[in-house]
C-alpha cells in the first residue's frame, strides 16, 4: 500500500500545472465559457506538443505508452482549470476506441494523427432518446453496392465542433451495432451547437452520408463491445479530470472563507459555512480515492469494470455537488460568469451527462457485481 | 499508487504464511462464536474469555501492536507486517484494534508519545501484551463533548494525587484494569492549561462503576471518591493535559485508520437473493438494487477514508483533516444505512439475529445509526476540528499530531 505518486507522475503533474498557469489563466477561461468558445486550436496544438494526446497509446502508434495513472495525473491538473477542448474525447476515448476495436492498418493510419493532434476524432453515440445503453442507438447504417450509407441524428455529441472525423455508433440492418469512421467533410454532415447550460456539445446530423466499407471499425456488430472496452479504460481519466476540478474548487472555496468578511467576521467562522465545506470535501475525496483505486486496478491488470462505473458515478456526482456547495459558500459573486466557479458549474453539468449519468453507472456497477437472474 | 494491502514481498509472504497458520491454530474454538460489536447488547462470558485469551496470545508475540518498539512489548515490525496481521484477522470477522474490550489501542500510542521513559517501561508492556484492559475516561455529565471543561479534580498531596469527580458514558461490560483519565490538576488555572492525564489502576479504593444501559449497548458511570493515585501515574506532565488530549483525540476521532471493510453489503445482498416477493427475489427489483448501490458506494468511500488515514498515520504523515472527515462521514453513512435497511426489508430490519456477527446484524445497524452518532464527541465537534485543520475563516491551519 502506497498512496504517493511516483517521481515521474509528480513531474507530469508539475508540467501540466505550469502549462495551465501560463496558457489558461482564470480570466481567459471565464471568457471562453462566457462566449461558449471552448475549442481553441492553438491551445490544443500546444497541449499536443507536450505529449498529452494518446498518452496511454503504445509508442509504436505515436503515443507515450504511459500508465493510466500517469495520464490521470495530467488530466487532474487540466480539470482544475477546467481546460476545455477534445483532449479527453479525442486523445483518450477515441484513441482507445481505435486501439481496442480497429484493424492493424486502421490503427497505423489513425493513431499517429490523433496523438499529434492533427486528427481530432470524436465519438458520436447518443441519438434522439439520450440514453447511454446500446438500446438507444438509432442512427442507421445500410450496405449498398458502393459501400455504406449512414443516416440519422446524433444529439449531444461532446466536442463535435472540433472534430475532423467521427466514430459513429450505428444500427445495422440485422440489428447489430457497428462503429464507423466518418470524415467530417463528407457531404451530408451538418453540425449544430446545442445552446444551453452546457459546454462543447453539438448535434451532428448524418443525412444519407456515404462511407467506404473499409471505414467500419473492427468487426461489424461488435460496436458496442468495443465501446464498452474503450470506456472501461477511458472513463477513469475523465474522472481524474473531475477530481482535479473538485480539488481546485475546494481550494478556492476554503480561501474564500478566509478573505470574505460579513457580519463582522470571515465567513469561515460560521459553522453553517464550515458544514458546506465538510460536505464538499467528502465529495472531493470520495471521487479522488475511487478514481485512483480504479486507475490502479487498470494499471495492475485487475478486473475493473464495476470500479470504473462506480468511479464515474461518484466523480460526476461529486463535481456537480462540489459546485453546488461552493455556490452556497460564494453566494452572489459565484454566479457571475466572470467567476471561476461558473466555468466549473457549466462543466459539471455537462460532464454529469457525458458518457452516462451517475444513475446509469450505478446500475451498470450493480449489474457487473450482481448480474440479474442469479437470484 | 498501490492500493494493494497484500502486496507481499517474499519476506512478507513468509510472515503471512506464519500468521495464517498461527491463526488457524489459535482461532480454534471460535467457530461457534458470533462477535459482539464494540458497544454491544449481547456480550457473553464465553466470547469475552476467548477474546481476552486471543489478545494475550497475540500480545505474547508482539502482534497486538506489531509496529511498537520491542522494548515496550511490540514486535518492532513494519507497516507491511501490520497489514498482514490486519488482513489475516479480518478473515475471521474481527480486527486487530478490537480483539477485546479495551481502548489500549488508543491509549498506548499516546503514552508512547507523551510518557516518561520509566512510565513507558512500566505501563506499556502489559497493555501491548494484551494482559490488561484499559478504558478511556473523558466525558463528564455536565460537559458532554466539551471535555476541556473537566470537573474531575486531581489534587497533588505528597507523592499522590487525590481524585474526586464523576465520568459518564465510558467503558464496556467488564470492569477495566486501568482507567486512562482526563483530570483537572489546577482548578483555578486557565482553560486548556489546567489538565492532566492519570493512568489509574481500576482496583483503587474509592472507584465505583455503575453500568448504564444505552441505545447501543452497555456503558458506565465512574465515580471517584478520594481516590489516591501515585504521582508517578501522571502522564505528560501537570497542566499539560490538553496537548496530550490532542494526540489522544486525533486517534479516537478517526485518525487511527483501519484496513478492513464493513461486510454489511454482502449480507444485505444475501438477504435480497433469498427473500422473494411473489416468487421473485428482491435482488431482481431495480428500486432495491438502486438502494444497495448507494449503500455499497458509501461504505466503499468509508473504507477508502479509513485506509487512507491508516496509511497516513503509519507513514507518520498524518492527514490534515482526514480523521474528522472520516468520522463525520462514517456516522452519517451508518445513519443513512439504517433507513436503507428498513426500506429494503421492512420489519425484518428491526429483528435481532444472533446467528451472525453483531456488526452485520440488521437490527444493530439500524439501532446504532442514531445510537452511535456522538460517541467520543458529537458530529459537530468533528466538523469544528475539520474547519480548524483546513483553516476555514482562519489565516493558519492547525496541524494534525503525529502518532504511531
Amino acid at each position: 500500500m502506497d498512496l504517493r505518486l511516483t517521481k515521474t507522475q509528480n513531474m507530469f503533474k508539475r508540467a501540466a500545472a505550469d502549462f495551465v498557469k501560463a496558457e489558461a489563466p482564470s480570466h481567459i477561461i471565464a471568457e471562453w465559457f462566457r462566449n461558449k468558445k471552448t475549442f481553441l486550436p492553438d491551445l490544443y496544438c500546444k497541449a499536443a506538443s507536450l505529449g498529452w494526446l494518446g498518452m496511454v497509446i503504445p509508442e509504436r502508434y505515436g503515443g507515450a505508452s504511459a500508465s493510466f495513472t500517469d495520464c490521470a495525473v495530467v488530466f487532474e491538473e487540466l480539470g482544475r482549470v477546467p481546460l476545455p477542448g477534445p483532449l479527453f474525447s479525442s486523445g483518450v476515448l477515441s484513441a482507445l476506441l481505435v486501439l481496442e476495436g480497429a484493424s492493424q492498418a486502421q490503427k497505423e493510419s489513425l493513431l499517429p494523427g490523433i496523438c499529434t493532434g492533427k486528427s481530432i476524432v470524436i465519438a458520436a453515440i447518443t441519438d434522439e432518446g439520450v440514453r447511454w445503453g446500446p438500446e438507444s442507438v438509432e442512427t442507421r447504417l445500410t450496405r449498398t453496392t458502393d459501400g455504406l450509407v449512414l443516416d440519422g441524428t446524433k444529439r449531444f455529441v461532446y466536442d463535435a465542433e472540433a472534430a475532423t472525423s467521427f466514430i459513429c455508433a450505428a444500427r445495422m440492418e440485422n440489428g447489430g451495432i457497428a462503429l464507423v469512421l466518418v470524415n467530417r467533410e463528407s457531404p451530408g454532415i451538418s453540425i449544430t451547437p446545442h445552446v444551453g447550460f452546457m459546454a462543447s456539445v453539438a448535434e451532428v446530423r448524418f443525412d444519407r452520408v456515404q462511407v467506404p466499407a473499409s471505414n467500419l471499425l473492427g468487426e461489424a456488430g461488435a460496436g458496442w463491445q468495443i465501446l464498452d472496452r474503450a470506456l472501461e479504460k477511458a472513463l477513469p481519466i475523465l474522472c481524474a479530470y473531475q477530481v482535479g476540478a473538485c480539488q481546485e474548487i475546494f481550494d478556492f472555496t476554503a480561501e474564500y472563507t478566509r478573505t470574505r468578511v460579513v457580519f463582522g467576521q470571515p465567513i469561515g467562522r460560521f459553522q453553517r459555512v464550515q458544514d458546506h465545506c465538510v460536505e464538499l470535501s467528502i465529495h472531493l475525496d470520495a471521487a479522488r480515492w475511487l478514481t485512483y483505486e480504479t486507475l490502479w486496478k487498470l494499471d495492475s491488470g485487475l478486473p475493473a469494470a464495476a470500479s470504473v462505473h462506480e468511479a464515474k458515478a461518484v466523480a460526476s456526482e461529486a463535481y456537480y455537488q462540489v459546485c453546488n456547495f461552493s455556490h452556497m459558500v460564494h453566494a452572489g459573486p459565484g454566479t457571475d460568469y466572470g467567476h471561476p466557479l461558473m466555468a466549473h458549474s457549466v462543466m459539471a453539468h455537462t460532464l454529469y451527462q457525458y458518457l452516462g449519468t451517475p444513475l446509469h453507472h450505478k446500475r451498470k456497477m450493480m449489474d457487473a457485481l450482481y448480474p440479474r437472474g442469479k437470484g | 499508487m498501490d492500493f494493494n494491502v497484500q502486496a507481499d514481498t517474499q519476506e512478507i509472504s513468509v510472515f503471512r504464511k506464519e500468521v495464517r497458520e498461527w491463526l488457524q491454530e489459535n482461532m480454534r474454538g471460535a467457530e461457534g462464536l458470533r462477535w459482539s460489536a464494540t458497544w454491544s447488547t449481547r456480550e457473553n462470558e464465553e466470547e469475552y474469555q476467548f477474546r481476552r485469551k486471543l489478545a494475550r496470545k497475540l500480545g505474547e508475540k508482539g502482534w497486538l501492536f506489531p509496529m511498537f518498539p520491542v522494548e515496550y512489548g511490540g514486535a518492532g515490525l513494519t507497516i507491511d507486517h501490520q497489514l498482514v496481521l490486519e488482513t489475516e484477522l479480518d478473515h475471521y470477522g474481527i480486527n486487530l484494534a478490537a480483539v477485546f474490550y479495551t481502548l489500549a489501542r488508543i491509549v498506548a500510542p499516546v503514552i508512547l508519545k507523551w510518557g516518561a521513559e520509566e512510565q513507558k517501561r512500566e505501563f506499556l508492556p502489559p497493555m501491548l501484551r494484551g494482559e490488561v484492559s484499559v478504558w478511556q475516561v473523558l466525558t463528564e455529565p455536565q460537559g458532554g463533548s466539551d471535555i476541556a471543561t473537566c470537573r474531575t479534580k486531581a489534587i497533588r498531596n505528597g507523592d499522590h494525587y487525590v481524585v474526586n469527580g464523576q465520568k459518564i458514558m465510558v467503558g464496556y461490560h467488564h470492569p477495566p484494569d486501568f482507567l486512562w483519565t482526563l483530570v483537572c490538576t489546577d482548578p483555578s488555572g486557565p482553560r486548556h492549561e489546567n489538565l492532566g492525564w492519570l493512568y489509574i489502576p481500576g482496583n483503587s479504593a474509592g472507584i465505583t462503576i455503575q453500568p448504564m444501559s444505552l441505545m447501543m449497548g452497555i456503558k458506565n458511570s465512574v465515580f471517584f471518591d478520594n481516590v489516591r493515585v501515585p504521582a508517578f501515574n501522571l502522564v505528560g506532565g501537570e497542566n499539560n493535559g490538553w496537548r496530550v488530549a490532542n494526540t489522544h483525540l486525533e486517534l479516537e476521532h478517526g485518525g487511527e485508520g483501519r484496513v478492513g471493510a464493513d461486510p454489511l453489503v454482502e449480507r444485505v445482498v444475501e438477504y435480497c437473493q433469498q427473500m422473494r416477493v411473489a416468487g421473485t427475489p428482491l435482488m431482481e427489483d431495480t428500486s432495491i438494487r438502486d438502494i444497495i448501490a448507494d449503500m455499497l458506494i458509501e461504505l466503499h468511500v468509508v473504507h477508502h477514508f479509513a485506509r487512507r488515514n491508516f496509511w497516513h498515520r503509519y507513514v507518520r504523515e498524518p492527514h490534515p483533516y482526514g480523521g474528522a472527515q472520516f468520522r463525520y462521514y462514517q456516522r452519517m453513512v451508518r445513519l443513512r444505512n439504517g433507513e436503507r435497511l428498513q426500506r429494503i426489508m421492512g420489519y425484518d430490519a428491526l429483528v435481532p439475529d444472533l446467528t451472525v456477527n453483531e456488526v452485520v446484524d440488521f437490527e444493530y445497524v439500524v439501532r446504532s445509526g442514531p445510537g452511535m452518532l456522538h460517541g467520543g464527541g458529537t458530529l459537530d465537534t468533528d466538523r469544528l476540528v475539520f474547519a480548524r485543520r483546513v483553516g476555514l475563516g482562519r489565516p493558519t491551519k492547525e496541524k494534525a499530531p503525529t502518532t504511531i
